[in-house]
């Protein structure tokens, strides 16, 4: 018997030091693919995958550059999804900002080779512009209860902010029970100021992070759009679900819209991840949702969502917990533990 | 085996055997990714039907008629824009699950299984109907009462090229947004479609734009009864005002290519279009329905034979858009994706408490724009000489006219329609002048028929309008009583506050009129009104009160999305004298525009202990008069005047006889249905003093001197008081 799931693929962030070496010792099967890689950022001059991912030393300055995370992350990720077990039937593919890259590579509307471009161009784009930053704050409760209006009263104090003369503040993800928030140094500060401190970390800024799905990122998409052909995009093989929680089915997706999308509000408009997750579940209830490595970070973002949406009776942290002990909702690939029940 | 599960079996079969119906090769615009989205639309919809079948008997779902056959209107969405509003037909899943692919991130099956499962859950009715509807979709909820809601997709066809030129503050539609409204072939016979659809002709023909898409899925069969060959076409191609398009829904390529020909046509001339869309209906009306019970097998077999999803993967096929193996896929990973949604939908919350159900029967309040009202010269340039009459008592028909037109000037998104409402002014000049000061598009004249002066109201409420509509006569409200109790009343109940239509609806009627008009320019009965959940029913009795009580009526429709309905007592529209000729004790100064009288406050005349008079309308008028007689007869009575008819104002009017001794009911309704019953109940229940009524009686009323025979009057109110109080000289 299958077992149904939906693939999510994690973005920004989740490379870190206990990552360093991870395509070297999960999929050393994979030269071609990886080889492919390389090969693109030797032709664009910077240095090859497999040598970022075999160094000994990791660095955050180097390894949370755009140029250098995002490919990465994208290899991990994507050589993550060829390598699950037979018996897994993916019903539908999202990901997390950065992820929406590599899932439309893991549902096959862009090809590997395609797919790697795409996330190359755009993550040194990001760099070499680097408009602004992300900083991360949370709203729910410490069980993950919901709590609407605390997220309201969140966002209405980034609008203030943002209204003020030369601040910039936005909401450019919806992440479970947690808000990350864009702006400019001087948006960003103020939020910072304005809020307490909660357990000793938020508000966290993302180093090397830009003001990503927000206006201020118009450059990059232009760019973007001027460096990435639409003819690259084609039928997804498996339903894509985007930062909207739009669905794009194999066969009826238009990827003149698809290339339109990702270059555009994608890149400019709050990436709703929450809702792309709360999507997958209602609309593919599927047994599992995998979440490829590198990292285990997403995985709580993940939960928080159907949490928010009591989906299969979790409402919360300790109803997640028992699940999990019983009868696994949620599968993080970058767990080594946790890897082996999706690998096979 | 059901026919369902025969339908789906040949889906199977046949596709696997690429064994399909015959038909025209696919042409047209359609382009092959589009195709294949509407091909989804179609299979989830069938998938969902099945579903739902399942859902039944599993004791799980609550609704099962089904859309099967009618799976073309995914492309007639396609041809639509979102932002276009959909009076959608009960077979139209499809249309409604291809609109969700056209705005992002909706989550259709699962909403769609919510609602099979009644669950609290579910968006469009939060678990009180199995509805077809979706705020961000543009589709308000329909209810099931055959072809009501054709008359409002009339009113809000009209209403967008009215709010180009008055900009209500709470639109809904953008102004090149046309409106559609789907119905079957056997509904199009109804008297209420014939009446939209004869109110689009007449007034596209005046050249007012009517940006309407009328869409009739002719399956040939109204349950069990067949439409006769040809006959929708035959009635409706030759329609004056009202072009006519035809195409095969069974043919997604076609219905495609005619259905934006017809949509085009409609937005860009602002004219009404009829598409006639052949379907079939697969496996009869609904779940406990045997279509076999009353058509012959061959004829079952037929149109099953000519499933629109065989149809389909032909014609995806052909158009090398997908291959038939493909199709089967998404045919049965649809299935099987609906079954795994189901399991985790069945599970989903219900309703429990009446409070839970009956939550969503008053529309939420809405933030409207604070107005400082009418500035002084815009009120002098629209009374002109009447500014000068106002420091003079003035009878109530004139009084409402000017809190009219103080309203009307202060909210350019109040609009009047009725039966001689703008050049007449009015039967009894109520609305004289109006159509002079605000223009023929804020006070419209309607063509004679009720119901689509009500669907008017109704469609111009649905974006963001507080239409003040007027029927003529009490008793020509009953033609068109179904657009109030079973559309107006019900629309935020079912849309869970989502959609509303706030209106104040002027009614004259009642009695009293001295020998004029017989039974139908008096009627006295208010039931019908009366037991329509969350609508609120004023009936002043004075001038003032009917000016300060209209203020609150707009208020309550503008600011609380409420239905109104306004009960003007004829008689009273011209009263100027209370106990002699020439007295003018009935009339009254026009109280000033920020004055007004709150729901719920009841009015007290009088301190008398003695006996409460519980009445209203021209009840209060014959009462003050009874009043003093009583006086000298040495009864100290005082009048309560109920003012609010629904919701009752019980707490006020337990208040307001508090301490009396006696408490007389007088209601010129009739007995049956009346006032007069909730009030002896609440009296009996909640009160401590003796309590009578003085009532009309069960009968029609009389032309000519006998107008008064049936009714309450001076004399018999004094006697029931007497009776009750007891004369003390």
């Amino acid at each position: 018997m299958t077992r149904t799931a939906v693939l999510i693929c994690p973005g920004r962030g989740t490379y870190n030091k206990a990552e360093l070496g991870y395509l070297h010792r999960h999929h050393a099967d994979k030269a071609a693919l990886l080889a492919g890689f390389d090969a693109q950022r030797l032709a664009a001059g910077q240095e090859e995958l497999t040598a970022l991912d075999g160094a000994t030393r990791f660095s955050v300055s180097k390894y949370s550059r755009g140029d250098i995370a995002s490919p990465l992350i994208y290899a991990s990720t994507l050589a993550d999804a060829q390598s699950l077990a037979k018996d897994i039937e993916i019903v539908a593919v999202t990901g997390n900002s950065m992820g929406w890259y590599t899932a439309l590579a893991a549902a096959g509307a862009l090809s590997a080779a395609d797919g790697f471009k795409v996330v190359n161009t755009m993550g040194t784009l990001m760099q070499q512009q680097l408009i602004g930053g992300q900083l991360v704050y949370p709203f729910s409760g410490p069980d993950w209860q919901d709590n609407p209006r605390r997220r309201t009263e969140l966002l209405t104090l980034a609008a203030e902010l943002n209204a003020r003369d030369g601040h910039d503040l936005a909401l450019s993800i919806d992440l479970g029970g947690m808000l990350v928030l864009a702006g400019n140094e001087a948006g960003l500060t103020a939020f910072e100021a304005a809020v307490p401190v909660l357990d000793d970390r938020f508000p966290m800024r993302l180093a090397n992070h830009a003001a990503f799905h927000t206006a201020m990122q118009a450059p990059v998409a232009a760019e973007g759009r001027s460096r990435l052909s639409a003819e690259m995009f084609t039928q997804p093989d498996v339903p894509l679900i985007d930062g909207r929680g739009q669905i794009w089915w194999p066969g009826a997706t238009d990827n003149q819209a698809l290339w339109d999308y990702t270059l555009g509000p994608q890149v400019v408009e709050t990436y709703d991840f929450t809702r792309a997750v709360q999507n997958a579940a209602c609309e593919f209830a599927p047994d599992l949702f995998i979440v490829t490595g590198p990292g285990t970070t997403l995985g709580g973002a993940v939960a928080q969502s159907l949490a928010q949406i009591n989906w299969k009776g979790v409402a919360g942290k300790a109803d997640f917990k028992v699940r999990q002990a019983e009868a696994p909702l949620l599968i993080s690939m970058g767990d080594d533990v946790q890897r082996s029940s999706a690998t096979g | 085996m059901d026919r369902a599960q025969i339908v789906h079996k040949n889906f199977l079969d046949r596709v696997n055997a690429a064994d399909f119906p015959a038909g025209a090769a696919p042409s047209g615009p359609l382009a092959a990714s589009e195709a294949v989205g509407i091909f989804h639309a179609q299979v989830l919809s069938r998938a969902l039907d099945l579903t739902s079948r399942a859902m039944q008997k599993a004791g799980e779902g609550f609704y099962t008629i089904g859309s099967s056959g009618h799976e073309g209107m995914a492309a007639a969405a396609r041809a639509l824009r979102p932002t276009d509003m959909a009076f959608l037909h009960y077979r139209d899943a499809a249309f409604q699950i291809a609109r969700a692919e056209q705005v992002p991130g909706q989550r259709i099956a699962w909403d769609m299984l919510l609602s099979f499962a009644c669950s609290s859950e579910d968006p469009t009715s939060g678990g009180r109907h199995k509805v077809l509807g979706s705020r961000a979709l543009m589709i308000p909820p329909q209810t099931s009462t055959i072809a009501s809601h054709l008359p409002k997709a009339v009113g809000a066809a009209y209403s967008i090229g009215a709010a180009k030129r008055h900009q209500p503050e709470h639109q809904v539609m953008p102004e090149d947004a046309i409106v559609m409204c789907s119905f079957g072939d056997a509904s199009a016979n109804h008297s209420t479609a014939q009446g939209a659809i004869n109110t689009a002709g007449w007034t596209s023909v005046q050249s007012t734009p009517l940006p309407l898409l009328f869409v009739c899925e002719d399956n040939g069969i109204g349950i069990s009864v067949k439409t006769p060959n040809g006959w929708i076409e035959a009635s409706m191609a030759q329609r004056p005002g009202i072009k006519y398009f035809k195409a095969d829904g069974l043919d997604i390529y076609n219905a495609f290519a005619v259905a934006r020909e017809a949509a085009e046509y409609v937005r860009t001339r602002k004219k009404p279009a009829f598409l006639h869309l052949r379907t079939v209906r697969l496996y009869g009306h609904a779940g406990a329905d045997v279509p076999t019970t009353y058509l012959s097998k061959a004829e079952v077999e037929a149109d099953e034979a000519n499933d629109p999803l065989l149809h389909s993967v032909r014609l995806l096929n052909e158009a090398g858009a997908l291959s038939p193996m493909e199709a089967l896929k998404v045919y049965t990973d649809t299935c099987a994706r609906v079954e795994r949604i189901r399991a985790e939908a069945a599970t989903r919350p219900h309703l429990k408490t009446a409070e839970d159900v009956a939550v969503s029967l008053v529309p939420p309040k809405r933030d409207c724009s604070p107005t400082n009202g009418p500035r002084l010269e815009e009120r002098a340039a629209a009374f002109g000489s009447d500014m000068r009459a106002m420091e003079e008592p003035q009878p109530m028909s004139r009084l409402i006219n000017w809190a009219l037109t103080d309203l009307m000037l202060e909210h350019g998104e109040i609009v009047m329609m009725g039966e001689d409402v703008g050049r007449k002014g009015g039967v009894y000049g109520v609305s004289q002048k109006l159509q002079q000061r605000f223009g023929p598009d804020r006070v419209i004249d309607t063509l004679l028929d009720e119901q689509s002066i009500l669907g008017l109201a109704i469609g111009m409420g649905h974006n963001g309008f507080v239409p003040i509509p007027e029927i003529q006569f009490l008793a020509y409200l009953h033609n068109a009583e179904d657009q109030l109790r079973g559309e107006a009343a019900t629309l935020p109940f079912f849309s869970n506050g989502q959609f509303t239509n706030p209106m104040v609806l002027r009614i004259a009627g009642l009695g009293y009129q001295k020998g004029f008009g017989g039974h139908f320019h008096n009627d006295n009965s208010l039931a019908v009104l009366r037991d329509i959940p969350g609508i609120v029913i004023a009936c002043p009795s004075d001038g003032a009160e009917a000016a300060m009580m209209m203020r609150e009526a707009v208020r309550l429709a503008r600011e609380e999305q409420r239905v109104v309905v306004f009960v003007e007592p004829i008689a009273l529209y011209p009263m100027r004298d209370l106990y002699a000729a020439k007295d003018g004790g009935w009339m009254r100064i026009y109280p000033s525009p920020d004055r007004r009288i709150a729901l719920g406050e009841a009015g007290v005349h009088g301190e008398g202990t003695d006996l409460a008079i519980v009445t209203y309308g021209n009840g209060r008028y014959l009462s003050t008069q009874a009043q003093a007689e009583l006086a000298v007869r040495g009864v100290n009575a005082r009048i309560v005047d109920l003012r609010w008819l629904a919701p009752l104002p019980e707490a006020a009017l337990l208040d307001a006889v508090k301490g009396c001794r006696h408490v007389l009911i007088v209601d010129e309704c009739r007995i049956t249905g009346s006032q007069s019953e909730a009030l002896m109940a609440l009296f009996a229940e909640q009160g401590d003093a003796p309590t009578a009524r003085v009532t009309a009686r069960d009968c029609f009323i009389a032309t000519g001197p006998a107008y008064g025979a049936t009714l309450p009057s001076k004399d018999s109110i004094v006697e029931a008081a007497l009776k009750l109080a007891g004369a003390k000289s």
